[in-house]
């Protein structure tokens, strides 16, 4: 024993997945904390959960039900959840019924109630469900305060982990008392927007440790309450060391015009019009990969996994073999309702279940599309910090963008979103010689030389082909409608940039 | 609707323990009281008195109308069990004449009653962890009545 040794706190697991992660690890161990919220936020599941997970029947946990739904009501929906474990009734987790007291006595005769069970039982954790009704009996302020107070000191010196649930509505957090005592306080929110429900958590206050702070997406499913980190549980990992590398396109031109390939980690948007070959690229990058040994994933949200796989075999590019040997994931997200945060959770999730070093989102109108529209506003926040968390772990994203085709303006995307990207590659169709022809050219590389070419490419039996030299007898030819010169075609090699970031 | 076949097994066993279960020398009240009485202690503490007041006042209600001889039964606001008495087997005279007709068939019923509300809100697993307080486990653990069927 040293005095410069300071408490070490021990983190119980919430048994909520990815609020763990949210709070800091877990939550403090003897720690007073009160899980707040509107009826129907998920309080009381979000209580069962973190029972279930650290009941034992040395340390039991002890479940105190008040006025309001009853037990049995409660156990009737609560079992239907895959956590609520019936073998651990009564042995492990032992429900008490205070409402008799509640109704007939005073705090004091409720205070007295709690000891005595837990005295008894000397648990780890205990719940009172729902607090607030019980207060809601008059009472003055300084019986509530003291109560709280006498609570609270009780339990920690009882080495209990404590959870008060309460409805409360947000313009009740000022100047109370018992948010003041709590450590911990969780809040959670539902909110209905157009047609859909948006749940969110907060945690407003936890002692002694840092939590992730900000409004956390979270869902209530067969499995309970699971919550969604802001950072999609991606805290402490190590960015990977700069690398060098280039990764291949498959396409040698292509490979030429980005300086060698597309740098590992960067995070590349190709925008384009309908039918200019977005989605062959894309499918081409992430085939190269496979070949590379570079496990990859590909988001898709306009076709199905099956139907994407036969398009790629039409090019001759085998997208079965990878999936089948867990190589590649093809992930189709088009549930309604899908929250950004959820639907990020499931790619990252299938970046690490395969170790992926390529990720392809074809394409970015189509997850917009599939988010609920409450949560369309934060597209563009959550995008970015998706694309930032997995660039930082040195995963390589494509994006596919649809842009508006104009013969006029030469637009990036029409989701200002070209400031979350590395690399930007353009391709777009110009009105030539009577033909509506393709070009490629790349915009912007971000750290790195790249091409300043114009080029000319078709979509053969084999993907994207870029056709001949760069286009010099042609002037306007971004504008769409280009003039021809009396230049002739190039002979020369392509012509590098000077590694200056272009402004976009 | 009759209490099921199942519950009545099942209510048949606990009967037949609790007859059996008291000291030789003492006298006892009916085996059906008793095991109402360990129901409600173990499920007060769970929904409280007015949540076991309002199940066992159901349970009555729907076994009266199978067992006519329970009219004089009836459930105190405290959810205790009257009016039974006179239906029940002398104990404290018979207890071997007990262990093998512990009940009035009212009795059975009653209880088959409570238990099956019980498992149609909570499910068996969760009704029987409940009771698992009350009773030992081998109550609970030989699930298979005479019969052959299930509790």
């Amino acid at each position: 024993m040293s005095t410069r040794d300071k408490v070490a706190i021990h983190q119980l697991p919430t048994g909520v997945p990815g609020l763990d992660e949210i709070v800091g690890g877990g939550l403090p161990e003897y720690s007073f904390n009160i899980i707040a919220g509107e009826p129907g936020s998920g309080k009381t599941t979000l209580a069962h959960q973190f029972v279930f997970a650290n009941a034992t029947p040395e340390r039991p946990a002890l479940y105190f039900t008040v006025l309001g739904e009853s037990s049995i009501k409660m156990l009737r929906y609560q079992q239907q959840y895959t956590f609520f474990d019936p073998a651990k009734l009564p042995g492990s987790i032992r429900f008490i019924n205070l409402s008799q007291v509640v109704l007939e006595n005073d705090l004091g005769a409720v205070l007295e109630q709690i000891t005595k069970e837990v005295e008894k039982a000397s648990p780890a954790v205990v719940v009172v469900d729902s607090f607030r009704t019980m207060v809601r009996k008059p009472q003055s302020d300084m019986d509530l305060q003291s109560f709280i107070q006498r609570l609270a000191l009780f339990l920690a010196s009882w080495q209990a982990t404590t959870f008060l649930i309460g409805e409360y509505a947000e313009d009740e957090l000022r100047d109370n008392p018992i948010f003041t005592v709590a450590d911990g306080l969780i809040w959670l929110r539902q909110t209905a927007e157009r047609n859909s429900i948006v749940r969110k958590l907060q945690i407003i206050k936890l002692r002694g440790q840092n939590s992730v702070p900000g409004l956390h997406t979270f869902r209530i499913t067969n499995a309970g309450v699971q919550a969604f980190s802001r950072t999609f549980g991606l805290i402490g990992h190590l960015k990977d060391p700069p690398s060098h590398r280039r990764l291949s396109f498959g396409i040698p031109e292509l490979d030429t015009m980005l300086g060698g390939g597309v740098r590992e980690g960067d995070s590349v948007l190709i925008a384009g019009s309908s039918g200019t070959g977005k989605s062959v690229l894309a499918t081409q990058f992430i085939a190269e990969g496979i070949r590379q040994r570079e496990p990859g994933i590909v988001a898709v949200f306009e076709e199905r996994p099956q139907a994407y796989a036969e398009r790629a075999t039409s090019l001759g590019l085998d997208l079965e073999t990878p999936q089948n040997d867990g190589k590649l994931e093809i992930l189709y997200l088009r549930p309604l309702d899908l929250s950004v945060d959820e639907t990020m959770h499931s790619i990252l999730d299938a970046v690490q279940r395969i170790g992926a070093k390529r990720l392809v989102i074809d394409s970015l109108a189509g997850f917009e599309m599939a988010l609920s529209p409450g949560f369309r506003a934060d597209f563009r926040e959550s995008l970015y910090r998706m694309i930032f968390a997995l660039t930082g772990i040195g995963v390589t994203i494509l994006s596919t963008v649809e842009v508006d085709e104009s013969f006029t303006e030469f637009p990036f995307s029409t989701y200002s979103i070209s400031f979350l990207t590395d690399d930007i590659i353009r391709l777009r169709y110009v009105s030539i010689e009577g033909q509506l022809r393709k070009i490629m050219v790349v915009i912007k590389m971000r750290g790195g030389n790249h091409a300043k070419d114009v080029r000319e490419y078709e979509i053969t039996s084999k993907g994207v082909v870029i056709l001949g030299k760069r286009l010099t007898n042609y002037q306007g030819l971004i504008s769409g409608i280009p003039v021809r010169t009396d230049r002739p075609d190039s002979t020369e090699e392509p012509s590098q940039d000077t590694g200056i970031e272009h402004k976009t | 609707m009759t209490a099921t076949l199942e519950m009545r097994d099942f209510a048949h066993r606990l009967l037949i323990y609790e007859a059996g279960a008291g000291k030789a020398s003492e006298p006892m009240d009916s085996p059906t009281l008793r095991v109402y009485e360990k129901m409600r202690q173990s499920l007060n503490e769970f929904v409280g008195v007015a949540g076991f007041l309002s199940l066992a006042t159901r349970a009555l209600a729907l076994a009266k109308r199978e067992a006519p001889s329970l009219g004089t039964a009836r459930i105190t606001a405290d959810g205790t069990l009257q009016g039974l008495g006179e239906l029940e087997p002398q104990l404290d005279i018979d207890r071997e004449r007990a262990v093998e007709y512990p009940s009035s068939e009212g009795g059975v019923i009653l209880i088959a009653r409570i238990l099956g509300l019980l498992r149609l809100f909570l499910g068996e697993a969760l009704t029987l962890s409940l009771l698992r307080n009350a009773w030992p486990g081998e109550v609970f653990d030989d699930r298979s009545s005479a019969n052959g069927r299930k509790a």
